[in-house]
C-alpha cells in the first residue's frame, strides 16, 4: 500500500448562514500524521465530512493523489482510497463482528455484489475479514453481536470497518472518544499500526494522545485554519494557546 | 441445534404440510385457499426484500402486483403468447415498473419515500381504470384469463394448476432464499442496519435500494400473473392501494425481514379472511384488531414465536 497526499483548496460548507468551514487550503503529504485539532463547534468534523463526501460545500476542491474528487459520491472516493471512521459509531446492528467486517470485505472486492452464492463461500473475504479481525484484536468476539460489544471494542470494530477499503488516506474522527483510561493504551497502540504506511487525519481531544502521535498538527478555530506545525511548534504557539483559552493573544 | 433452527425447521415443517394438504385432502376448498395463499406468499416474500432486508417501506406494492397481472392478461388474450413467456413477461413488466418508480421514489427516503410509492401507484391504479380503459378494459377489468397451456395438462382442472403455482412457489423461495443469503443479501440488510457506514464502505446504496425494488417487482409481478390466471379474472382492484397495505399486513403479521415468516403471515390472514369472512361482514375490521394486537404483543410477528426473541434471520438459507 502507498501511502496518498489529499489536498484541500478553499474549502467552504455553510449550513444556512453559519459558515462552518470558511475557506480552508492544506496539503496533507503522504505518509503523515495530522493530528487536528480546535474548540468545540471549529468545524473540524465538517471539514472531515466535505473530505469524504458527507458535506455539500459551498466552494472549493478536494483532490486525492492530485485527482479532483470534489463531486464524487462517498462510496466512490472510498474505492479510490480514502477510508474514514466516525465519531458517533455506524457499524451494524444486528451482524457479528465478523460479519460487519465481511460487508466491508465484500464492499471492497466487488463492484456489483455477488447474488448467485451464500456468502459463505467466499473464502478469501473471511480471510479477509478474519485478518482485520486480528489487526483490531477482536479475534475473541467474532461471533458476538456487533450491538452488544462494550464501547471501547466498538470503537476498534469502527476502526477496523474503515481498515478493509484498504484505504491510502485514512480519515479518524474522534476513534477514542469515550474509550475509558483503562482501555486507552491499547486504544492508542491499535492507532499507532493501522496508521502506517497511511496518510492520516485524526481528530482528537486528548492533547496529550495527540501530540505523541502526530507528525504535524493542524489548529481550526471558527471554520477556519489558526495554525500548522510541528507538535513542538504548536505547543509554543501562543495564538493556540488564546484560542483554547479564551485569552486575547 | 439452537432454538433458531429448530424453530426454523418448524416453520419449513408447517408450510411443507400446508402445501401438501391440498394434494390428500378432497374437495375444491383447499385447492382454492391454499392456491391464493401460494401466490401471496410469493409476492410477499418478494415485498419483504424491500421492507425487511432494504428497510424501505413501500406503498407501491400493488402496481407491480397489478402490472403483471395486466401484462399476463393482455399478451395472452390480445396477442396469443403463451403462457409461460406471458409470465416471463409479467416478472419484466413488474421489475420495469419497480424500475420507473424507484427513479423517482428512492430519491427520498422514509416516510416520503412510502407517500411516492403510494402516490405513484394510485396513478397507475388511475391509469387501469380510467385512462387506459382501451387496454385494461377500465373498472370492468377482463375476463377470461388463461390458464397454462403445457405437456397437454388440464391447467383448467384447478388441482392441476396448483401444483403448477407449487412449483413457481417453491423456484421463487429457493431463488429468495440464495439472495438473501448472498453477499448482495447481506449488502442489503447493512443498508438497513447502517446505510451512512455501508456507502462508507464503498457500497453503492442507491444502486442497491434500486436492486431490491426491481427483484420484488419482478415477484409482484410474476404474483400478479398467476393470481389473474387463478381467478381468470383481472380488475384495477389488484391496483388498489388496500394491496399494497394487506402485503404489508401480513409480512409484518409473520415476521420481517425473516424468510419464512411472511409465508405464515399470508397463511393465517388468508386462512381469518376465509372463515371470519362466511361468520360477519365486519371480518377486514376483526382482522385488523388482531393486527394491531400482534404488532403490540408479537414484535417479531409469527417467526418470533419459533425464532425467539432475537429478531430476523441472518440471511441464511433456511
Amino acid at each position: 500500500m502507498t501511502a496518498g497526499s489529499l489536498s484541500c483548496e478553499n474549502i467552504q460548507v455553510s449550513f444556512g448562514g453559519l459558515k462552518a468551514v470558511n475557506g480552508v487550503s492544506y496539503d496533507f503529504k503522504p505518509g503523515l500524521l495530522y493530528g487536528l485539532i480546535g474548540p468545540n463547534g471549529a468545524g473540524k468534523t465538517t471539514l472531515m465530512n466535505a473530505l469524504s463526501g458527507h458535506a455539500v460545500l459551498s466552494g472549493g476542491r478536494v483532490r486525492l493523489d492530485g485527482q479532483d474528487i470534489t463531486n464524487l459520491s462517498v462510496h466512490r472516493r472510498t474505492r479510490k482510497g480514502l477510508g474514514r471512521s466516525f465519531q458517533i459509531t455506524k457499524i451494524f446492528a444486528g451482524m457479528s463482528v465478523l460479519e460487519n467486517l465481511q460487508i466491508a470485505a465484500f464492499a471492497h472486492r466487488h463492484r456489483v455484489q455477488p447474488f448467485w452464492l451464500p456468502a459463505s463461500r467466499f473464502a478469501a473475504v473471511r480471510e479477509q475479514a478474519e485478518q482485520v479481525l486480528e489487526e483490531v484484536e477482536l479475534s475473541a468476539l467474532a461471533h458476538r453481536p456487533a450491538e452488544y460489544l462494550s464501547h471501547g471494542d466498538q470503537r476498534a470494530l469502527e476502526v477496523g470497518l474503515s481498515l478493509l477499503s484498504e484505504p491510502s488516506v485514512l480519515l479518524l474522527d474522534e476513534p477514542l472518544a469515550g474509550v475509558g483510561h483503562d482501555q486507552l493504551e491499547k486504544a492508542i497502540g491499535l492507532i499507532s499500526r493501522i496508521v502506517k504506511g497511511r496518510t492520516v487525519l485524526l481528530i482528537e481531544h486528548n492533547m496529550d494522545v495527540v501530540m505523541q502521535v502526530s507528525d504535524e498538527i493542524v489548529v481550526m478555530v471558527q471554520g477556519q485554519l489558526l495554525a500548522s506545525g510541528s507538535p513542538d511548534d504548536i505547543r509554543g504557539n501562543a495564538e493556540v494557546r488564546a484560542a483554547y483559552l479564551g485569552e486575547e493573544a | 441445534m439452537t432454538r433458531r433452527t429448530v424453530g426454523q425447521t418448524l416453520m419449513a415443517v408447517i408450510i411443507a404440510a400446508m402445501i401438501a394438504i391440498p394434494f390428500f385432502l378432497p374437495g375444491e376448498q383447499w385447492v382454492n385457499l391454499v392456491s391464493l395463499i401460494l401466490i401471496w406468499a410469493l409476492f410477499a416474500i418478494g415485498f419483504d426484500l424491500v421492507f425487511g432486508v432494504t428497510g424501505m417501506l413501500s406503498f407501491g406494492h400493488a402496481a407491480l402486483l397489478g402490472s403483471g397481472g395486466y401484462a399476463l392478461t393482455v399478451l395472452t388474450l390480445s396477442y396469443q403468447v403463451g403462457f409461460l413467456p406471458a409470465l416471463l413477461a409479467a416478472a419484466v413488466m413488474g421489475a420495469l415498473l419497480a424500475f420507473c418508480m424507484g427513479l423517482f421514489a428512492l430519491r427520498v427516503s422514509g416516510l416520503f419515500f412510502a407517500l411516492l410509492t403510494l402516490a405513484l401507484a394510485q396513478m397507475v391504479y388511475i391509469l387501469a381504470s380510467n385512462k387506459l380503459r382501451a387496454l385494461t378494459g377500465g373498472v370492468d377489468g377482463i375476463p377470461g384469463v388463461p390458464r397454462p397451456d403445457l405437456f397437454g395438462i388440464n391447467f383448467y382442472d384447478n388441482r392441476n394448476y396448483y401444483a403448477f403455482i407449487v412449483v413457481v412457489f417453491l423456484i421463487g423461495l429457493a431463488v429468495m432464499a440464495l439472495l438473501r443469503a448472498s453477499p448482495f443479501g447481506r449488502a442489503l440488510r447493512a443498508v438497513q442496519a447502517n446505510d451512512t457506514r455501508a456507502s462508507q464502505l464503498g457500497h453503492n446504496v442507491h444502486a442497491l435500494r434500486q436492486s431490491a425494488f426491481v427483484v420484488s417487482g419482478a415477484y409482484a409481478g410474476i404474483s400478479g400473473g398467476l393470481l389473474a390466471s387463478l381467478m381468470f379474472y383481472i380488475s384495477p382492484q389488484m391496483l388498489h392501494w388496500a394491496t399494497s397495505g394487506d402485503v404489508m399486513i401480513m409480512t409484518v403479521l409473520g415476521g420481517k425481514g425473516t424468510l419464512l415468516g411472511p409465508i405464515l403471515g399470508v397463511a393465517v390472514f388468508e386462512l381469518l379472511k376465509e372463515e371470519l369472512s362466511q361468520v360477519t361482514q365486519y371480518w377486514y375490521g376483526i382482522l385488523g384488531l388482531i393486527f394491531i394486537l400482534a404488532t403490540i404483543f408479537l414484535r417479531n410477528g409469527i417467526a418470533g414465536l419459533f425464532h425467539g426473541p432475537d429478531d430476523q434471520d441472518q440471511g441464511g438459507a433456511s
